[in-house]
């Protein structure tokens, strides 16, 4: 069955934020940004913007009614900047005014004064000035220093990875109204509808209970709408005040150069293999740019360490990791949080490995593939691993070795182009590793003719998540999914909802749902059996909407049971809770079971590089992956091919580029990701068969973040290019992306 | 007053007309359908479709990026959004999107449906090409466009072996479930609207041209609302692509699409057609126009360097009488440029290529399509017994202003072309250029880059004489 919000999509019926219908004096605002990347406030006047025509009202950090605080994890970000600004872009003011052009314009008459100091973009500067975040992480795993001498081999190195932006269609945008009784409803693209509450509460001076978040849908997020609740608590705090509703919807520039985005990552690595290429010993230091405050980027360096050995068994570990305070822009959660560039550091570790070694790539990653009850370096141990069943069903469906090698033949006779290709396997721990965060409920109502409204935390951002949680509910009652309606997220029906994110959504609501769905159809099979004076319940069963006793089909209908189960009163609501039972996590030690599961892939990348001018195509990806027992194929495909591309976008083209004095530089028409003519001629997924997944609901598998890892074999597979166009044995280098730039700058300086 | 008819209905608007017409179809008409996903050409969800009395009297769409087109262009023309296209049931194309899971989260969905919609319009012979051609300035962050792909493919396949004509083409796709029926009284209604306007004489020397919009909407959006504005698209002598005796005559308001197809500029030069599709998105290029690449002045303006390299000369009208000045003498430094307020460019005058006359372009940017050059080049040569008789090589993003490598020219003048020759001249070219570092590139990257682009000319053109082993030792 399609995913039904489609048919709304298309026909442009779908409403999001800025589409919602105006209510009687609604106002707009538009934030005033800091100008420079750190200064001190001397002084800013707002007298004249105050006077422009259609302001209503400049707000400053003074008319916040409770606390100028939206720290999420450390509480260290004002709302509005008080006496100093840590980035550009900042807020300082919001104008309000009754047109979003009158509030634009007014923006131009606030003066700021300020004394400037300079800024830090660099990770490792902040570090060496001690400027980070929460304290350093580490992990170990057996003893490095005494594996050091057992070693046949030791590569030592650095990598850079660049950051992202998410580049979600509808910006970041949300619309507050008064609600009698000093109540506010937020109507927001958020993907933490309990976090949001929150911090809306917290910025108001009032208890959670008075605040309504109400979320429909999201023109994406990608996990840029989950940690910094800024430009939601921005109109509410001026609705509150106003006692008017108040939208901001941000602009692409204001979005693309003032949000958070994917962290910078600077690296450095020692790795270790004995004789036969089996790695012994892995060590790695992680610098993660973090940008000017906190946000989430402490679980992110967390999840990034987690993910340092990628899908590979090393005995000895050692990783160390920390967030560092810059000048730029707050970075944030991105699709894979963190999971990238870990696995672009250990990929590069292996990369200049075989490099060093004269070995290809693909034999040191064979060697040392996780298998089943191997130990993680936080001492969780995997099961129904995949992670050799994924290689292997690849490797029979295209011989990986004779594909490398027929691409050794083709750059042998070609030299205005090359070839370049590369295996990426994935281990992708799924879960919130942070333990508490891993609970959902659900509400189902059965109205008296039968169809059934489902309500739970999860954000519908595209990834279909309702979709998901209609068929569950379909299926588990047993009935037409048409007559199964999934509401708009909204903190009054689901509280304390976690956010939808770290590929979680399904695998939760969908559990809770299934919860909450099994109990109103035990309660109605056991009233069926009751009206029907059918004594052994377990003889009744209600399937395809029709009412069974002994495998006989009766006369008796859902509608109807539905319909006399209400005159008979029996409840026809029900709330259920899920909370995976096996995770913990000791955050102090890192180890613990933070993961409920894990997904395991494998795919092979190959790329056309263009010697002349440096640019390139991607020929193909194919992947094998394990995605357990699919609740909708059609969701899941294009959740791969999505993350997919999304991922090649990060490892090639999309160049995230600030300038010294802190200033995002890549701007709308200069920051490019793929469009429809730059995506693989071939890209061909298959998911694993005959698996399963008692970890999570129906069987399945968390589908939206581990497809983004198979895109970064396209960086490997254009250095393998842009080597084979030069004659000498010239370093790799691991600075991700691969822009057309660098793979000409490669082969030509 | 602009008066117009959005989807089925008359409507007439006080707005300025150079109001993005997003801005009028989201605000003033409530139609929310139309998505802003960054007002600046870059990502195509506010796609529509914008139809104009033909000569034949029938209306010919063209889907264009609402957010760059100014209102006044939609004067007494027919503007169709999604909304226009929703009937009770699904249309051909929306049903193809969603049988293919070709949305997600829906923000660029439609969009989509109305550059898949303009293809069906307009595509010649409904190829597939066409079909992702129309779709090159529709960005999608969500599917990884694989089910766009797909839905393109089932879209194209509607038309297996239907009769292709323009003439009853709206027909064609009310019968294919395409088009609601009241696209079939358009044509009567615009007629009706068109009876009475008077043309102005746009001869008002305090206004502000507009040709395509395209890019000033991009540079001063509200700066623009407090301007006289004019139009010049309504003006025939400024759309026409034509042979003037020996020149190619091509009018200051001829978009790139229209060049790309021009039967006239494909003959002289073939190599365009393709060449003109890095150019910007399909949306984009329906607007865009020849003059406004030039008086944009970007050192890397892609039709100014092939205008360039062909030589080409302006015709600039004015109160007085017109004035010629030859394209490579027109800049005078970044960004400024032999233009008085009041004067526009109403030809580009190109020679024709004689028979030994060559010409390629070549441009490198981060993203092929839809994306500014890190460096572009054109080269024109002409030949006399394998000699070169004449050259002209434009270099874009090496210098303040379109540039003309002239020392390279002049050394190769005469020269026969052999890849020792052309190796050595590849050093002439980086020696006479000074780009700088910026987001589009290092200065060494584009120095070492132009000479890259420089030798694939020839590689290109004289594969016999030119081989790339030859010159990239």
């Amino acid at each position: 069955m399609k995913n039904i919000d489609m048919k709304m999509h298309v026909q442009g019926k779908s409403q999001y934020v800025d589409d919602l219908p105006a209510r009687e004096g609604l106002l707009h605002s538009v934030i005033f940004g800091s100008p420079v990347a750190k200064g001190k406030i001397i002084k800013v006047d707002i007298s004249k913007a105050e006077l422009a025509e259609g302001v209503v009202k400049v707000l400053t950090y003074k008319d916040i009614p409770g606390k100028n605080q939206i720290g999420h994890i450390i509480q260290d970000q004002p709302l509005l900047a008080e006496n100093s600004v840590k980035f550009i872009g900042q807020p300082v003011a919001l104008v309000v005014a009754k047109t979003r052009s009158q509030a634009f314009n007014a923006l131009k008459l606030i003066e700021l004064d300020l004394e400037e100091e300079k800024p830090i973009v660099d990770p490792r500067e902040a570090y060496s000035k001690n400027e980070i975040f929460g304290s350093p992480m580490e992990m170990t795993l057996g003893n490095t220093e005494s594996a050091w001498g057992k070693c046949e081999n030791i590569i030592e190195g650095r990598v850079e990875s660049a950051g992202q932006e998410h580049f979600y269609f509808e910006t970041q945008s949300a619309l507050a109204e008064p609600i009698e009784g000093g109540n506010i409803k937020v109507s927001c693209s958020a993907q933490a509808p309990a976090g949001y509450q929150h911090h809306v509460s917290d910025v108001l001076g009032i208890p959670m209970h008075k605040v309504e978040i109400e979320i429909r849908r999201l023109g994406g997020g990608f996990g840029g709408k989950e940690g910094c609740a800024v430009w939601a608590c921005l109109p509410s705090v001026a609705s509150y005040v106003l006692d008017k509703p108040v939208k901001l919807v941000l602009s692409r520039h204001e979005d693309i150069t003032t949000s958070g985005k994917r962290h910078p990552y600077s690296s450095d690595y020692k790795i270790g293999f004995d004789k036969n290429g089996k790695i012994l010993a892995y060590e790695v230091t992680m610098y993660q740019n973090g940008g000017a405050f906190s946000d989430i980027s402490l679980p992110v360096l967390g999840r990034s360490i987690l993910h340092t050995v990628n899908s590979y068994k090393i005995p000895n570990f050692n990783g160390k990791a920390i967030s560092c305070r810059t000048n730029i822009t707050p970075n944030t959660a991105f699709r894979g949080f963190g999971v990238p560039q870990a696995v672009f550091l250990m990929e590069s570790a292996i990369y200049n490995s075989a490099f060093k070694m004269g070995v290809n790539p693909a034999s040191i990653q064979k060697a040392n593939l996780l298998d089943e009850g191997d130990q993680l370096p936080y001492k969780m141990r995997v099961e129904y691993c995949n992670s050799k069943r994924c290689w292997n069903t690849l490797d029979e469906k295209y011989n990986i070795d004779s594909r490398i090698e027929a691409v050794k033949e083709y750059n042998k006779i070609n030299s205005e182009t090359k070839k370049g290709i590369y295996v990426t396997p994935i281990c992708f721990g799924i879960s919130f590793v942070q333990t508490a965060l891993n609970q959902a409920g659900s509400l189902v109502h059965i109205y008296t003719d039968g169809s059934v409204g489902v309500s739970t935390g999860a954000v519908e951002m595209g990834q279909g998540v309702n979709m998901k949680i209609l068929l569950v509910a379909a299926k588990t009652l047993s009935i037409n999914p048409d007559r199964v309606k999934v509401e708009p997220t909204n903190s009054t029906r689901i509280a304390n909802a976690s956010p939808t994110s770290a590929s979680t959504g399904a695998d939760l609501n969908g559990m809770a749902t299934f919860k909450a769905c099994n109990v109103l159809f035990e309660r109605l099979t056991k009233y069926a059996a009751e009206h029907l004076n059918v004594e052994d319940v377990e003889t009744v069963k209600i399937k395809d909407e029709v009412i069974y006793v002994d495998g006989r089909k009766t006369e008796y209908s859902w509608k109807q049971l539905i319909k006399d189960a209400y005159w008979s009163r029996v409840d026809l609501s029900c709330h259920e809770f899920y909370a995976p039972p096996q995770l913990y996590w000791n955050a102090e030690k890192m180890e613990g079971q933070p993961y409920t599961y894990h997904s395991y892939g494998t795919s092979i990348t190959e790329v056309t590089l263009d010697c002349i001018r440096g640019t390139y195509e991607i020929d193909s990806i194919e992947v094998v992956h394990d995605i357990g027992q699919s609740i909708s194929e059609d969701i899941d495909l294009g959740q791969f091919e999505g993350g997919i591309i999304q991922g090649l976008g990060w490892s090639t083209m999309e160049n995230l580029v600030y300038a010294e004095n802190g200033r995002c530089m890549s701007v709308t028409n200069a920051y490019k990701m793929p469009d429809i003519k730059y995506i693989p001629k071939k890209l061909t997924i298959d998911f694993l068969e005959n698996v399963k997944n008692p970890y999570a609901v129906c069987n399945s598998k968390a589908v939206g973040e581990p497809p983004f890892i198979h895109g970064i074999g396209a960086y490997f597979a254009l250095m393998d290019a842009a080597r084979a166009a030069r004659q000498d044995n010239k370093e790799p280098i691991f600075d991700l992306p691969m822009t057309p730039e660098k793979a000409f700058m490669y082969i030509y300086e | 007053m602009i008066r117009c008819i959005v989807n089925n209905q008359y409507v007439e608007s006080e707005l300025h007309p150079a109001t993005a017409s997003i801005d009028f179809i989201r605000e003033e008409l409530k139609l929310k359908g139309t998505k802003e996903g960054c007002k600046e050409g870059e990502c195509g969800a506010c796609t529509v479709l914008v139809g104009e009395l033909g000569e034949s009297g029938n209306v010919e769409y063209r889907a264009c990026a609402s957010c760059l087109l100014p209102l006044g262009e939609i004067n007494n023309k027919h503007l169709v959004t999604v909304e226009g296209v929703n009937f009770e049931k699904l249309n051909s194309v929306q049903s193809a999107i969603i049988e293919n899971n070709a949305s997600q989260c829906g923000f660029c969905t439609p969009g989509i449906v109305l550059a898949l919609t303009g293809y069906c319009l307009s595509s010649d012979d409904f190829s597939y090409e066409d079909a992702i051609n129309a779709l090159d300035g529709n960005i999608c962050r969500c599917t990884g466009y694989a089910s766009i792909k797909k839905a393109a493919v089932a879209i194209a396949a509607l038309f297996n072996n239907k009769a292709c004509n323009k003439e009853s083409r709206i027909e064609l796709l009310i019968e294919s479930g395409i088009l609601p029926e009241y696209f079939l009284k358009i044509s009567d209604k615009l007629k009706e609207i068109n009876k009475n306007i008077k043309k102005d004489s746009h001869k008002d020397s305090e206004c502000t041209y507009i040709a395509g919009g395209t890019d000033l909407l991009v540079q001063k959006p509200e700066a623009l609302l407090s301007e006289n504005v004019c139009f010049l698209s309504d003006r025939k002598e400024f759309n026409e692509i034509k042979l003037d005796e020996d020149v190619l005559s091509i009018g200051g308001g001829v978009t790139t699409e229209q060049l790309r197809k021009s039967p006239l500029f494909n003959k002289y030069f073939p190599s365009t057609s393709e060449d003109l599709l890095l150019i910007s998105s399909n949306i984009m290029r329906n607007k865009a126009t020849a003059a406004g690449n030039i008086v944009n002045a970007s050192p890397i303006g892609d039709l100014t360097i092939i205008f360039l390299a062909l030589d080409a000369s302006l015709v600039i009208e004015n109160s007085n009488s017109p004035r010629t000045v030859k394209l490579s003498e027109f800049y005078k430094g970044y960004k400024t440029y032999d233009l008085k307020k009041g004067e526009l460019i109403k030809k580009i005058i190109i020679p024709l290529p004689g028979k030994n006359t060559y010409f390629n372009f070549e441009k490198v940017s981060n993203r092929k399509y839809l994306d500014i050059a890190s460096c572009n080049s054109a080269v024109k040569v002409e030949l006399n017994d394998n000699k070169v008789n004449s050259i002209v090589i434009s270099a874009g993003g090496v210098a303040p202003v379109p540039y003309l490598l002239r020392k390279t020219s002049e050394y190769l003048s005469d020269k026969k072309i052999t890849g020792e020759i052309i190796r050595a001249a590849g050093n002439i070219v980086a020696s006479e250029v000074t780009p700088i570092d910026d987001i589009r590139g290092t200065a060494k990257y584009k120095k070492l880059l132009l000479k890259q682009l420089f030798y694939s000319h020839f590689i290109k053109l004289f594969p016999e004489h030119v081989k790339f082993e030859e010159v990239s030792k």
